[in-house]
């Protein structure tokens, strides 16, 4: 595999995305704003519960959870249904197909750049203050090697996601529909909207055996539960890596046969 | 320019209403999809609602049933925005390409004959959904059903939806004088979300910034209390209906200012 033209599609994400400065900030106004009300939103949760600990978590362990949640959904989400579904839309697939590499492959390359940029601007940032204001409730230790690796597997399980349900698109001509119903499920199930370890028994087992869950409550436990052994870590980093191999390839299977099922008008 | 009365207008109205209803309906399998993901959101506010409650008993003060009337109510002041004045969401668009000059030359109201370009359909999903939540929680705790609350439910209502309509048209209207408005569209948008909560959670400058600076309190919050807890209403709550009506007047003058004045593109 030649790393070169594909770091070339890096480089040109990066330029691109640092092109859109206001939209950056409008986004960062948006997140503040966000956080101030799940802040406030949990602050009088835990104050009416009348326990300091629920299910096991403080109210500082809920926020920080939280907080990184909404920093690694704002360097993750890649919006790839959207991307798919529009050059389905306008033919322009037909020239995206004719690339000198994977469909796939062409498009996570192309997003790496916003990665790189978001990984910056977003998620280091949001991590630093959340470290410095927690006074070291954050454990720096193995357990940031474990969140690097969780992070980089769950980002190849998001896109895989993203992939399938854009593969969808090629069906249903419907973009928007598709693509709440996604990002609903995922960020319910995933945990990013309320820690998994607060939902009823059932519901638990159930989103246990789901793809979603490490996406994001696999890495922040990794990063947040400092009292773990290195055996219920790697565990962890099996399943995902489980998941891992079991999306990349039911995504590339669909891809390889929806591919013959396109129409597309002009281009 | 001769003066025309309801009647005229709203003929016209659903002649132009018709015609979008006919184009949307050649794609079906996209109105279907839509409307499934738009029950998909509401059913995921209130999954996390009943995952919350299961933990806590209460979020300061407001019991399960009472916070899920809240939620109710926003979903269904929330409606008249998404379906009658969907097409601010294409205003940037028009004014870039130049289409818009297309509106200033028809010979009835310019702000009315955009907005009824376009109804969203899928929005009645979320009336649907809205409504039953009101109901349920309605009687589950047990609040008596008299005209008289009838008549001020439907009044807080409208009064409600009219605060979002006129947040949504002013950020729209952005667009007339600054480029890529889209992100302020969206952030105004991602406050339907913070609605449905109590504004007492919050701390006193952020209660005065959700009243007076960014009303959403007014969503929800003010008009529900008239029904929820009639002994401790607010004057606010009383002013809200005004409050409503004066935000609707303001963001419509502040609208067709910007379409007099803005300098479009050739086309």
């Amino acid at each position: 595999m030649n790393l070169k033209k594909y770091l070339s599609l890096t480089r040109a994400g990066i330029i691109e995305s640092l092109q859109f400065r206001i939209a950056m900030l409008v986004m960062f106004a948006g997140n503040l704003l966000y956080l101030t009300v799940i802040y406030f939103l949990w602050r009088s949760i835990y104050a009416s519960s009348g326990s300091e600990v629920v299910n096991g978590m403080t109210f500082s362990d809920t926020l920080i959870y939280l907080v990184l949640a909404t920093a690694l959904f704002g360097f993750m989400e890649m919006y790839a249904v959207w991307e798919i579904g529009r050059a389905i839309q306008s033919g322009k697939i037909v020239l995206d197909l004719l690339k000198p590499m994977p469909y796939r492959r062409y498009l996570f390359w192309s997003y790496s750049g916003s990665f790189v940029v978001n990984f910056f601007t977003i998620f280091l940032p949001t991590f630093i203050v959340v470290a410095i204001v927690t006074h070291g409730a954050i454990h720096m230790g193995v357990n940031l090697l474990y969140f690097v690796l969780a992070v980089v597997m769950a980002v190849i399980i998001n896109y895989s996601i993203d992939f399938i349900v854009g593969t969808i698109c090629l069906y249903t001509e419907s973009i928007w529909g598709i693509n709440i119903m996604k990002q609903v499920i995922v960020l319910l199930l995933s945990g990013a909207t309320i820690p998994i370890a607060f939902f009823p028994e059932p519901l638990k087992t159930i989103v246990s055996y789901l793809p979603f869950q490490s996406i994001y409550n696999a890495p922040l436990t990794l990063l947040l539960d400092s009292g773990q052994d290195a055996v219920s870590a790697i565990k962890v980093l099996g399943v995902q890596l489980i998941w891992c191999i079991v999306m990349t390839v039911i995504s590339k299977l669909f891809w390889k046969a929806s591919l013959r099922q396109i129409t597309v008008n002009g281009g | 320019m001769k003066k025309r009365g309801l009647g005229f207008y709203l003929r016209i109205y659903f002649r132009i209403l018709a015609q979008d209803l006919k184009s949307k309906m050649s794609y079906r399998a996209d109105f279907i999809i839509s409307t499934i993901g738009m029950i998909f959101t509401n059913i995921s506010g209130f999954v996390s609602f009943w995952i919350l409650f299961r933990n806590f008993p209460s979020i300061n003060g407001w019991g399960y049933y009472e916070i899920l009337f809240l939620y109710g109510f926003s979903l269904v002041s929330l409606t008249p925005v998404q379906c009658l004045f969907d097409n601010n969401w294409s205003l940037r668009m028009y004014v870039y390409s130049g289409d818009f000059i297309k509106y200033c030359f028809r010979p009835i109201n310019l702000f009315f004959y955009y907005q009824s370009e376009v109804f969203d359909i899928k929005g009645l999903g979320q009336l649907a959904f809205g409504i039953g939540t009101i109901v349920y929680s309605w009687g589950r705790i047990g609040l008596e059903l008299t005209p008289l609350m009838l008549i001020k439910l439907i009044v807080f209502l409208i009064t409600a939806s009219l605060i979002m309509i006129a947040l949504q048209n002013m950020a729209a209207a952005l667009c007339f004088w600054m480029q890529n408005s889209f992100f302020v569209l969206d952030f105004v948008y991602r406050f339907r979300d913070y609605a449905k909560y109590p504004v007492t959670i919050f701390s006193p400058v952020f209660r005065f910034i959700f009243t007076f600076i960014m009303p959403i309190a007014f969503i929800a919050y003010y008009p529900s209390l008239v029904i929820l807890r009639p002994g401790e209403v607010p004057i606010l709550s009383w002013l809200s209906p005004l409050m409503g009506c004066l935000f609707f007047f303001l963001s419509y003058k502040i609208w067709m200012y910007g379409a007099m004045k803005y300098s479009g593109t050739g086309s």
